[in-house]
């Protein structure tokens, strides 16, 4: 049976099925109900492959279905799927990912007393972004979108009972929240010009200039805001190294493939809106830039694995939000996939990593871990590799597209700044390796490790393998007019190496990783020496640029006061004045009026002559 | 006889009765001088009965008002001496400026 496209709505269907019953009466069904997400996941999966065995049979046409929402006269609001290239592409990553997550989790999170809501908010999370990605109106996507960040609230802060990861899950929350509201404000200026949510439709009304310009700029700034604080674009960064305190797998699953790709997916989804308005790309190929080269160098000074590998990641955001603003949809599409693949599987490594090390996570109490955990080390080689763009491994070829479509979109100024960026990109991972992996053991618990058991290997082999292999999609196989991946998203995209880029890129990210094994592999090189050497710099890279403690001053002396100034408001005019005044009032006039009530009877009596008189009177004189 | 000497008997039995339930202190006088001012609407009823140029089935009812409001005052003052001879019982005393318990 072949599952048509139309179908899609199953998968995350499924998902939601899955968190709703084992969310409820997980703790009553037998292995706690975590084979529901699990089931949920390898179900998705399937109907993914049958989905796209049809989408390819039936020669890559875009469908959709849709049901009405709110029907008011004959306007109406509409929940929608739609399967294209890229929802397809997306839906194959998390699909997948989160199925190995899962399978993952199941070795990572026993014993966990909470471990059914742990799965069942997995299924949430996936399920939202499966939504996100299949969503073809932009209220439809932003539901999606907060669904997605309500997950990732509650897996950051899964361990909650500790301080700092219910922190982490308020500051994840709170920061995407800033771009959210900015992603809201511009869909319903959207909304407002163009009378749908409909994506395909908005683009094609800003297209004809249906949109006036000032609307359609600053919608496209929001929208990209909103992407911004999603995808941890510097400014909104900071919430990614600290969500590094949920469990390592959740890691995994929101740095690979859902959560941060959601805002890469955005802007290539919306990037045919955001190519009208002049000069924006440029904007938004500076902030990704900008993001890839900063959080590059702060992952080369972080000594916590699950930092660097959070630096790295947002590193390779700012790449593919680099590439999008060259244009280069393919290419940065074709690298979220890879870089999904690929950070997934370093996490996954570095929580079998803690897992073999009980739970440590500073690097330089590791060391020579390759001994006790050679399917561990060898995996996470990969996964370095791969990152630091090396050759036959898929990185390589993403990379390798993406300072192409740079160097084509944004000349050569760009290309060269990036390339700094691979060089960095390859040190910081291959310093990674060799500091855990090679060298003496510098703790009596590097010297006892053990490896994880297969049930968190397993995936790591699975994501190895296909990180190794996930490059070659990106060459023109001979299969039927398959034209790599990159003409598959993008059919104006076509697959081709320069003679000088791709030798010159290589050349770097080799010199990286040379460079890297002489300094912490080898130890030719001293990095004490280097780091006495730039000593400000130095400090000012492991204080990651002073961003957290210049965000807190800011709010500290200027969000807190503001506070404190509108709750005095609140108190003395609202509460005070407004509320309580009325009361008040009422209450003394009640006071004052009460005493008409004397109790005695000639009173009464006199009020009731004089009232009589006064009647009369006026009687006689209406009458006359 | 002419009807506004019974109108002029009539406003000063209204006005004595208005100045016994004003100045007396005790219920029972309050009673009697309410009855006053009844009596005193009775006779501008009566008078009004003799004297206008109305029919003769008007001037009857006139008359049958009077007996109306004869009756309703017998059964009103029943009413209100029970309620005065209760308020006896509990409060000993029937002086109208000691019995303000229901002052503001």
């Amino acid at each position: 049976m072949i599952l048509s496209a139309e179908f899609a709505w199953i998968i995350p269907g499924l998902a939601v099925i899955a968190f709703c019953i084992t969310s409820l009466f997980g703790k009553n069904l037998p292995y706690k109900g975590i084979f529901l997400p699990i089931a949920a996941a390898l179900l998705g999966f399937i109907f993914f492959c049958l989905i796209f065995v049809d989408f390819i049979s039936t020669g890559f046409n875009p469908t959709s279905v849709s049901i009405d929402w709110i029907v008011i006269d004959n306007w109406s609001i509409t929940w929608g799927f739609a399967i294209d290239e890229i929802s397809i592409l997306m839906l194959g990553l998390v699909t997948f990912i989160s199925l190995l997550v899962q399978i993952y989790s199941v070795g990572y999170m026993s014993g966990d007393s909470r471990i059914s809501w742990y799965f069942a908010v997995h299924a949430l999370f996936a399920g939202a972004m499966l939504a996100l990605v299949l969503a073809d109106n932009l209220l439809f996507l932003y539901f999606c979108w907060e669904l997605v960040g309500l997950g990732s609230y509650l897996l950051i802060g899964f361990w909650f009972e500790k301080k700092a990861a219910s922190e982490a899950a308020k500051k994840a929350f709170i920061t995407t929240r800033l771009g959210d509201v900015g992603l809201l404000i511009g869909i319903i200026l959207l909304f407002k010009a163009t009378g749908t949510f409909h994506i395909p439709s908005i683009i094609h009304a800003a297209q004809n200039g249906a949109i006036p310009e000032s609307t359609l700029m600053w919608s496209s700034l929001l929208l990209f805001l909103g992407a911004m604080g999603k995808s941890a674009q510097f400014p909104f960064h900071v919430w990614l190294p600290d969500a590094m305190e949920g469990p390592t797998p959740v890691s995994a699953l929101i740095h690979a493939a859902t959560m941060v790709v959601a805002g890469v997916y955005l802007i290539a989804r919306m990037l045919p809106l955001l190519e009208i308005v002049p000069g924006f790309l440029t904007l938004v190929a500076t902030v990704g830039l900008f993001t890839f080269l900063f959080a590059g160098i702060i992952a080369l000074v972080m000594t916590d694995i699950k930092k660097v590998l959070a630096y790295s990641t947002i590193s390779h955001l700012g790449l593919m939000v680099l590439t999008l603003g060259a244009g280069g949809l393919a290419a940065a599409m074709f690298h979220l996939v890879v870089h999904g693949f690929s950070k997934a599987l370093l996490f996954l490594g570095a929580g079998s990593v803690m897992h073999g090390m009980n739970g440590e996570t500073d690097c330089w109490k590791m060391g020579g871990l390759r001994r006790n955990m050679s399917v561990t080390g060898v995996t996470f080689l990969v996964g370095c590799l791969s990152l630091a763009g090396i050759v036959p491994l898929s990185g390589f070829f993403s990379k390798d597209e993406m300072l192409l479509s740079i160097h084509e979109g944004l000349g050569p100024i760009f290309l060269f700044i990036t390339l700094a960026g691979v060089f960095l990109s390859s040190l910081y991972m291959i310093r990674l390796f060799c500091v855990i992996f090679i060298g003496e053991p510098r703790s009596e618990g590097a010297k006892n490790s053990h490896e994880s058991p297969r049930v968190m290997t397993y995936p790591l082999v699975i994501l190895a393998v296909f990180g190794t292999v996930l490059g070659v999609l990106a060459l023109p196989l001979p299969l039927g007019d398959f034209e790599g991946l990159g003409n598959f998203i993008d059919s104006k995209h076509h697959f081709h190496l320069s003679p000088w880029i791709t030798p010159l890129s290589l050349l770097i990210a080799l010199s990286g990783l040379v460079i890297g094994y002489m300094c912490y592999g080898y130890h030719k090189i001293s990095h004490h020496l280097v780091a006495l050497r730039f000593g400000y710099l130095y400090k000012l890279t492991v204080s990651k640029f002073y961003i957290d403690e210049i965000y807190q001053w800011i709010i500290d002396k200027i969000v807190l006061s503001a506070a404190r100034f509108i709750s005095i408001f609140d108190r003395v005019v609202v509460n005070d004045t407004g509320v309580d005044g009325i009361g008040v009032s009422v209450l003394l006039s009640a006071f004052k009026v009460r005493l008409i009530q004397t109790g005695k009877l000639y009173n009464y009596a006199a009020a009731m002559g004089i009232g009589i008189f006064f009647m009369a009177v006026m009687w006689i004189l209406a009458s006359n | 006889m002419e009807l506004i000497y019974f109108q002029l008997l009539a406003a000063i039995l209204f006005c004595i009765g208005i100045y016994g339930v004003l100045a007396r202190r005790s219920a029972v006088l309050i009673l009697m001088s309410i009855e006053l001012m009844l009596n005193a609407v009775n006779i501008n009823l009566i008078g009004y009965a003799a004297f206008s140029s109305f029919g003769s089935a008007h001037r009857n009812l006139g008359q049958v008002l009077v007996i109306f409001i004869i009756t309703i005052a017998a059964a009103e003052l029943a009413l209100a001496m029970a309620i005065i001879l209760r308020l006896y019982r509990n409060k000993n005393n029937v002086n109208v400026d000691e019995l303000d318990i229901l002052k503001g």
